[in-house]
């Protein structure tokens, strides 16, 4: 077992000293304690350890900081002096449970222990221990000699300064980088802010070589690192046994969370250890956020302009930029959202139009028909189909029923928001109803008002989320992991943090990913997000940017207020109704061009953004992109049609695409 | 001990449509909406109390109620002090799905001895006038699976919600209080093994 296999010692360096009693450059002779600093593998675990040099330590007697519960001795010495942090008595409590953790944590990793008694408790409580996991960042200083400064992720506890009278600290600080990414903090070039590997890196290992897009699983293979982590999950398991209490919980659930949340959704760690072990992050200057303005929404006017005697559709990526910048008016939605969903082609006539509405309104019913004429003694044997109905009409009854369309008892929207998600069961009936499908189609049932355009309209609109839907929900941990490397590089600092509160995996986001902010905004502006969404401007997956456009408004108040875990989560839930969709649009728009000025963008965020599509535009240029904007304002070079189905990937936009290319031929 | 506020964490399982959201929306906000959406994601809400001069923070738990959902949901079953499990009394299949709840919790939240684990029971939308599952079989069903406490409440019109809570805190404070003897917090008993500690009770 990993616990008898004795410490090994990385570094040691002695005549390392603490300034007792004292502000960091104020030195008090007496108050001196000399020992030696050390950096020890533990079973895996990577640790900092203090000693005083007088003292042969009894390791009971060693404050600790158990990286289970990032739950670490209070280095004050009295209580008084501990910084606020929530119920006085509580705390205390929480303290005796540390070194009761402490304890059990030496009694397995000290198995074949020094031993030696010792009574110099005076000196003996200045040594200390913690895991590198547990550490946030590292100041450096220097004055005479080096010293410096540890600061915890627990933000409650305080280390003492450590000066290295005898050197010695570059190397502590290069045998760190082996363990750690070390990256200097943006607002303080002389604080070094660590990472580590996750610690549920090697349980998801096996789901991540399933997975092609994360190419990076090669590197870790081979990181040593990697295979160190399993150790410690038993330490964690044998704490957990030992000390289920209350207290003790307070803090390890957040941890244990995340850590499961890191094995539904591998890849998250992956982004953050690019350079496992050994690379600085390169901190990428992203320049100044341009200011973005919004515009009016397209009207029936400019509409109707850009349709031929026939009804063709005519310079769609102008129309497209319009719909970007200011939406829809209402009236429009009904007709436009048909093209923009690609239930339309733009370039069809209106009589080809409505050819296809009957075509479709066929194969509707017939979709329809089969569920309908289901008896009910086939149905007591179709269990899938009896999960599907009885979950449908338990969710319909609880869509969107403050609004008119749906409000009241007998309502007939219900009745349509029913029929058309029992049809879309047999239209995909491997997919069959999740939960969350019912807000996609409400608004799309709303704004059509017709039962067969609000179901192909859904059809497209599912087509483009499906994946959050599936068994495995890949879109959702697709999206995740995207998401994360979005953030980390628009704020490393506010990234960091959330690691730090185990909120790595941004769990909080799941609402809004999985029905693109259905629940977070009024009705009105879920139209007005999803139809400029549909335009797939500026960029691809819009949606993400959203999603940093926000967590950008609300970054300062959760790391001001030090929220943990839950708070977190709590925060971002009631963020629900408060957002102004406006400026969260030109936010997301303001990201984007920032974004897209930055010179030394990643490659893996340039994929997410679909970046690297113009690229290959610009480089190839084609026919078909070369379509003439006539008197449009100059929308930016990447905003091609082509581009765009491209980018989402998704069949009817690949269609719009070809579509896009008659247009340009026929204008 | 009773001077402390502890923080408990209690979680709602179900399956979906029973009145999870509802019941915590009640007890917590003492309100109740027909309108209320069904749950996406995971949320949860805060509540203070004192029972039998114990101040409690209460934070109850609210899953999507969903099989697809199961692999974001159980991560946060972890560190559960209490389950409430959910029915609807005028919807069957929910309660006989009340097994998978509680095994999916046991496995989910690593419960070492889920014999002891304080569950509790609620059978919801008693104000429906159409039953499908009677009191009796709602009794017998926790007597068999580990003597629960049954409640049979109603988020529409407030029945025994604050009840059911408050004895799912007892449940939680009596767990405690067992285990404080068995742990003493006290430094001088630092050295105890707490493995034999926690096998002597038995």
């Amino acid at each position: 077992m990993a616990a008898d296999t004795s410490p090994k010692v990385l570094f040691e360096q002695v005549g390392v000293f603490i300034h007792s009693n004292s502000g960091d450059d104020c030195i008090e002779q007496d108050l001196l304690v000399s020992g030696s600093i050390r950096i020890v593998d533990k079973d895996g675990e990577v640790h900092v350890e203090y000693r005083p040099l007088e003292d042969s330590v009894d390791p009971s007697n060693m404050l600790c900081a158990g990286k289970d519960s990032s739950s670490v001795m209070e280095w004050g010495q009295s209580p008084e002096e501990r910084p606020h942090h929530g119920l006085e008595a509580q705390h205390s409590y929480e303290t005796e449970w540390d070194i009761v953790n402490a304890v059990s944590f030496k009694k397995k990793t000290f198995s074949n222990g020094d031993g030696a008694l010792n009574h110099s408790h005076e000196r003996n409580r200045w040594a200390f221990t913690f895991s590198i996991s547990d550490l946030r960042s590292i100041t450096v200083k220097m004055d005479a000699w080096s010293y410096l400064f540890f600061k915890l992720k627990e933000a409650s506890v305080s280390l003492p300064t450590l000066h290295f009278h005898q050197g010695g600290s570059t190397e502590f600080l290069d045998s760190l980088r082996r363990c750690a990414l070390l990256s200097e903090s943006p607002e303080d070039e002389s604080c070094l802010l660590v990472s580590t590997a996750n610690k549920a890196l090697s349980q998801s290992f096996e789901n991540l070589l399933e997975d092609n897009n994360f190419g990076l699983v090669h590197k870790l293979k081979k990181d040593p690192y990697v295979t160190t982590l399993g150790g410690f999950s038993k330490v964690t398991n044998y704490l957990f046994d030992a000390f289920r209490g209350t207290e003790e919980q307070q803090r390890r659930p957040p941890e244990e969370v995340a850590d499961l949340l890191g094995e539904v959704i591998p890849g998250l760690e992956i982004n953050q250890q690019e350079e496992p072990g050994f690379e600085v992050i390169i901190r990428i200057d992203l320049g100044v956020r341009p200011e973005v303005q919004r515009g009016e929404p397209l009207f029936t006017e400019l509409w109707a302009e850009h349709q031929d005697t026939e009804g063709r559709i005519l310079n769609v990526p102008h129309l497209k930029q319009v719909i970007f910048k200011g939406g829809l008016c209402h009236m429009l939605r009904k007709d436009v959202w048909k093209f923009l969903l690609g239930y339309f082609p733009w370039d069809s006539t209106l009589e080809e139009r409505k050819a296809l509405q009957r075509a479709k309104t066929d194969e509707y019913f017939r979709m329809k028909l089969q569920w309908k004429s289901v008896s009910e003694e086939q149905e007591r044997r179709n269990s899938r189909l009896r999960d599907n109905r009885s979950l449908i009409e338990k969710d319909v009854n609880r869509t969107d029923r403050t609004n008119r369309f749906y409000e009241g008892i007998d309502n007939p929207g219900l009745v349509l928001l029913h029929d058309i998600l029992m049809t879309y069961c047999m239209y995909d009936f491997d997919l069959g109803y999740v939960q969350g499908m019912s807000d996609l189609l409400s608004p799309l049932l709303y704004v059509m008002e017709n039962e067969v355009d609000a179901f192909w309209c859904f059809v497209s609109f599912m087509d483009q989320m499906h994946q959050n839907f599936e068994e495995q929900m890949q879109g959702m941990k697709t999206q995740l992991v995207q998401l994360s490397s979005l953030l980390r590089l628009l704020d490393l600092n506010f990234w960091n943090y959330l690691e730090s509160q185990d909120s790595g995996f941004l769990y909080f986001c799941f609402r809004w990913l999985l029905i693109r902010f259905k629940r977070e905004l009024s009705f009105q502006d879920v139209l007005r997000l999803w139809e400029v969404m549909w335009t797939g401007l500026p960029c691809q997956n819009l949606h993400l940017l959203v999603c940093c456009a926000i967590l950008d408004s609300e970054k300062h108040k959760i790391m001001e207020e030090n929220y943990g875990f839950s708070e977190i989560l709590k925060h971002v839930n009631e963020l629900s109704m408060k957002l102004d969709i406006e400026e969260i649009l030109r936010k997301s728009e303001a990201i984007c061009l920032q974004i897209k000025g930055c010179k030394d963008l990643p490659h893996s965020v340039s994929d997410i953004l679909g970046f690297n599509m113009d690229e290959v535009a610009a480089e190839a240029p084609r026919s078909e992109v070369m379509e003439p904007r006539k008197g449009s304002p100059a929308p930016s070079p990447s905003l091609t049609h082509r581009e765009q189905a491209f980018s989402n990937g998704h069949g009817h936009l690949r269609e719009s695409s070809q579509n896009g290319c008659k247009v340009s031929f026929v204008s | 001990m009773s001077a402390k506020t502890s923080l408990l964490k209690v979680i709602l399982l179900g399956d979906g449509g029973v009145g999870k959201s509802s019941l915590m929306n009640r007890y917590v906000t003492n309100k109740f909406d027909t309108h209320l959406f069904h749950t996406i994601g995971v949320e949860f809400l805060n509540k203070d109390l004192e029972v039998d001069g114990h101040m409690v923070t209460l934070q109850i738990w609210d899953t999507a109620g969903q099989e697809r959902f199961r692999s974001l949901r159980t991560p946060f079953y972890r560190g559960s002090d209490c389950c409430l499990l959910t029915f609807s009394v005028d919807d069957s299949q929910s309660f006989l799905n009340m097994g998978n709840w509680k095994k999916e919790f046991i496995y989910y939240a690593d419960v070492k001895e889920p014999e002891k684990f304080p569950f509790v029971v609620l059978g919801n939308k008693v104000d429906v006038t159409e039953r499908q599952v009677s009191t009796e079989d709602a009794r017998q069903w926790c007597q068999e699976n580990g003597n629960y406490p049954y409640y049979e409440t109603s988020a529409k019109d407030a029945t025994n919600v604050a009840v059911a809570f408050e004895e799912a805190v007892r449940r939680v404070l009596a767990m405690e209080e067992r285990t404080d003897h068995l742990i003493p917090t006290d430094t001088v008993n630092l050295h105890r093994k707490p493995r034999s500690a926690t096998s002597c009770c038995s």
